[in-house]
């Protein structure tokens, strides 16, 4: 199945082909089971069982504990994100919903309905007023957050609207799809400002820089590319040797570098300045889904198809930790923009979020 | 690092685009159907403030190339606008005898003022101080310039009047002089002193904390005084004059202001002039590139819209004429960090100018270089050797080893401290602006406010 032929047969929407397989989730940070397929799975392996050494004496580990697991939505949840403050956590996820919760006391504070079909990512703007969802509807929504109700719709995606981010002064808004395109929007006039062919295939991770002087895309063609964005012009083009699947990607807190996942199981670490991967984790298992990466601090963590989170560290690249608890695939993780803490969202078999507290 | 440098390393695309060919904007990128009749970018670069001459000011964001706020304050033109160092407030000046603070924090619309000061006379100019926006520098039609202090243990409103000098010198008689109306009243860069023109050619300079004029310098040959602009640094000061020629002067240093009121009598000799040759066209504005090496001059042609930029660096030479269109230029402003300048049409359109960058389509093609030109490819020796893959993988993982630093900002994204001319450390004109700060902090930003749907 390719994904031009769903475009192409647009009344035949690619969640029905999934279900009919039955075997994944409607969710929409699934669907490219297919394509995954195709992959080169004889190289990837190679890597896989050479670990770094163990560094002599380093700072303790990470010890993160669960904390809460909330349950809410009914069907996959796609993304969850801290708010800026990190007081609120939103959630979303195929059942089309949002939720909000307290990120201290685990109660759920708000459920906003309004999406007809199922959410793929959501983003708060810089003042966390604002939250804007990404959906299968086409659509890309703004909540006011303050008071539960949609303000804005904006329109022009012509398939699934996958990847959604605000920049840091968050006038702007970019997005990626299905339709390949990556769009950045005028969101308090519901304007598209700039149409971007970015890429050949569905993009599936967009974002600004610190400064919002810089958008990062990256799609399923297995392409990482920066762009200007004032201008819209391509500046770099980064691709690995095999051309995996490229799931997720964003900025490190700097704009030195971008992090990257693929499915052939590993995040990498570009120097995007040289086009040199300067840090290769691995360990966890991706291969089908668009799996969330995070920063925190001087780890790196990520969810996993194996149902667990993983944290390296940042320069050794050891694993440090792994949470387990969750009973499906981890799709979305989120880390807190202040404390030790990190939120975590399975799939259809699980349909939790869990967060999980550093007890050191 | 050079002054050309800077330009370089404002942004890290540029560095990314391309690392030399930064210069003076080229061609115009955009044009605002703001109805203006001037407009000035704040020193973020993000937005430009436009007044009109109905009465009214609004706040674009160049992102999104919108109006973001409109400022509803006065009833007859506003004369001047000005940005606080932070974006904060905006204060605008009009001939309805008022100068209006506004306050961009608060998210009311429409915009509400955050103070009045109402003159009696029309305001032609007003600024604010560079380092508190609580004291403000107001120029009336009639000639009169007022320093307005607001700060509860300074409040204060002084008139700054032209020291005459004393009569009797040359014997008897009233003195010949009379004295000369301002014409034009600036802040330098660090705020420490007030620059004035007057109808008479001179430049007044005066200590802004001790109110008191400090210097005069004739302009020999220049007529009324139109306009003075400073550079960033403020070691350099363009004025503007009847007799349609642009001076630069390096700024000279003063010395604190004594008891007794004396003042330097110095004839100032520009450094550089500017003048159209040919068509002696008069100027109706003049604005600096951030680094000071270009100047730019808008020609007060009544038939096109002419910039003309000059380069300092390069001697003051002309460099070239960017020619805007059909509509004549009222105003110009340069961007405060990058090559780009924002001029007025009398149509009331604003043109962004900037230096465009030659699409590379390299860039889409991942692990390739562009070349401008061709090149002899030298092969390394190993270049095409089989390496072994474990040997491989041990490369990789040893080159990894190095340690990554993701936190720390580069060097172009931190705001850039500019060594003010004239100030030193422990400045007792700075102590004394910094006394009762205002609030415009620099991580405020401004919000942005969702527009109401026309149909709902």
């Amino acid at each position: 199945m390719s994904v031009e032929m769903d475009v192409d047969s647009g009344d035949i929407p690619l969640q029905a082909v999934v279900d009919a397989s039955s075997m994944l989730p409607e969710e929409n940070h699934a669907p490219a089971a297919d394509v995954s397929k195709s992959l080169p799975a004889a190289n990837a392996p190679l890597l896989d069982p050479i670990q770094p050494e163990l560094p002599p004496e380093g700072p303790p580990g990470p010890q993160y504990k669960i904390r809460y697991s909330l349950s809410g939505h009914t069907m996959s949840i796609s993304s969850i994100k801290f708010s800026p403050d990190g007081s609120k956590l939103a959630s979303s996820g195929a059942d089309k919903i949002i939720k909000l919760w307290d990120t201290y006391s685990g109660d759920v504070l708000r459920t906003l309905v309004g999406h007809t079909e199922g959410i793929s990512d959501i983003a708060w703007s810089n003042d966390g007023e604002y939250l804007a969802s990404a959906s299968d509807d086409k659509t890309i929504r703004i909540w006011d957050m303050k008071v539960g109700t949609e303000v804005k719709t904006l329109l022009g995606h012509t398939n699934f609207v996958f990847c959604v981010n605000y920049n840091p002064n968050s006038n702007l808004l970019v997005s990626g799809g299905f339709d390949e395109t990556v769009r950045v929007w005028d969101v308090a006039r519901a304007k598209s400002l700039k149409v971007l062919p970015a890429h050949s295939d569905p993009v599936t991770s967009v974002s600004f820089n610190h400064d919002g002087t810089l958008i990062v895309s990256c799609a399923m063609d297995g392409l990482i590319r920066i762009w200007d964005a004032d201008s819209g012009q391509c500046l770099k083009t980064l691709v690995d040797d095999d051309n995996p699947i490229c799931s997720h990607v964003k900025f490190s807190p700097n704009s030195k570098f971008v992090l990257a996942s693929t499915q052939d199981s590993t995040i990498r670490l570009w120097n995007y300045q040289t086009s040199r991967c300067v840090k290769t984790y691995s360990g966890h298992t991706n291969r089908t889904y668009c799996i969330f990466a995070c920063f925190k601090g001087r780890y790196v963590v990520s969810g996993s198809e194996d149902a667990k989170v993983y944290i390296w560290d940042l320069q050794t690249r050891q694993v440090l930790q792994v949470l387990e608890g969750h009973r499906d695939v981890v799709l979305a993780v989120a880390t807190h923009p202040t404390k030790d803490i990190i939120a975590s969202a399975s799939m259809e078999k699980d349909l939790t979020i869990r967060l999980w507290y550093d007890s050191n | 690092m050079t002054p050309k440098t800077c330009f370089l390393l404002h942004t890290m695309n540029e560095s990314l685009i391309s690392p030399f060919n930064i210069t003076h904007p080229t061609t115009v990128q955009t044009s605002l159907f703001a109805l203006a009749s001037f407009a000035r970018f704040d020193a973020t670069g993000r937005y430009v403030a436009t007044a009109r001459v109905d009465g009214t000011a609004a706040i674009w964001d160049l992102d999104t190339r919108a109006a973001v706020r409109v400022l509803d304050g006065h009833v007859k033109a506003v004369s001047s606008l000005d940005w606080s160092r932070h974006s904060r407030y905006v204060l605008t000046a009009s001939r309805d005898w008022n100068v209006v603070v506004w306050d961009l924090a608060s998210s009311c619309v429409p915009a509400q003022r955050c103070a009045t000061l109402r003159f009696d006379a029309p305001v032609v100019s007003a600024s604010f101080h560079p380092r508190n926006c609580r004291i403000i520098l107001a120029l009336m039609s009639t000639g009169e310039a007022y320093l307005v202090d607001q700060r509860k243990a300074h409040r204060s409103r002084v008139e700054l009047c032209e020291l005459q000098e004393e009569s009797d010198d040359d014997g008897a008689g009233p003195s010949t002089r009379t004295r000369s109306a301002i014409t034009v009243a600036r802040f330098d860069s660090s705020g420490k002193h007030i620059f004035m023109g007057t109808s008479g050619g001179y430049i007044l300079v005066f200590n802004t904390r001790t109110k008191t004029m400090v210097a005069r310098h004739k302009i020999t040959g220049a007529g009324a005084i139109k306009g003075l602009e400073f550079t960033k640094t403020g070691r350099q000061l363009v004025s503007n004059s009847v007799d349609r020629t642009l001076r630069q002067f390096t700024v000279p240093t003063y010395p604190p202001p004594t008891a007794d009121g004396a003042y330097i009598e110095q004839e100032l000799e520009p450094t550089h002039r500017f003048n159209d040759p040919i068509n002696k066209t008069a100027w109706h504005a003049m604005s600096y590139s951030p680094d000071g090496e270009w100047l730019a001059g808008g020609a007060a042609d009544t038939a096109t819209h002419k910039i003309y930029i000059w380069d300092i660096s390069n001697e003051g030479q002309f460099a070239n004429a960017l020619d805007g269109g059909r509509e004549p230029l009222l105003h110009l402003h340069w961007h405060p960090s990058r090559s780009s300048i924002a001029s007025t049409t009398n149509q009331g359109n604003i043109l962004i100018w900037h230096c465009p960058h030659p699409e590379r389509w390299g860039a889409f093609a991942g692990g390739f270089e562009e070349l401008d030109e061709n090149v002899e490819y030298e092969e390394r020796e190993d270049e095409f050797d089989i390496e072994d893959e474990a040997d491989m993988i041990r490369r990789k993982m040893k080159e990894e080893e190095d340690e990554v630093d993701i936190d720390t900002m580069p060097e172009a994204a931190k705001p850039r401290e500019v060594q003010l001319h004239g100030v030193q450390a422990g400045d007792e004109d700075v102590a004394w602006a910094d006394d009762e700060p205002d609030d415009d902090q620099q991580e405020w930003k401004m919000r942005v406010i969702m527009e109401e749907d026309w149909d709902m």
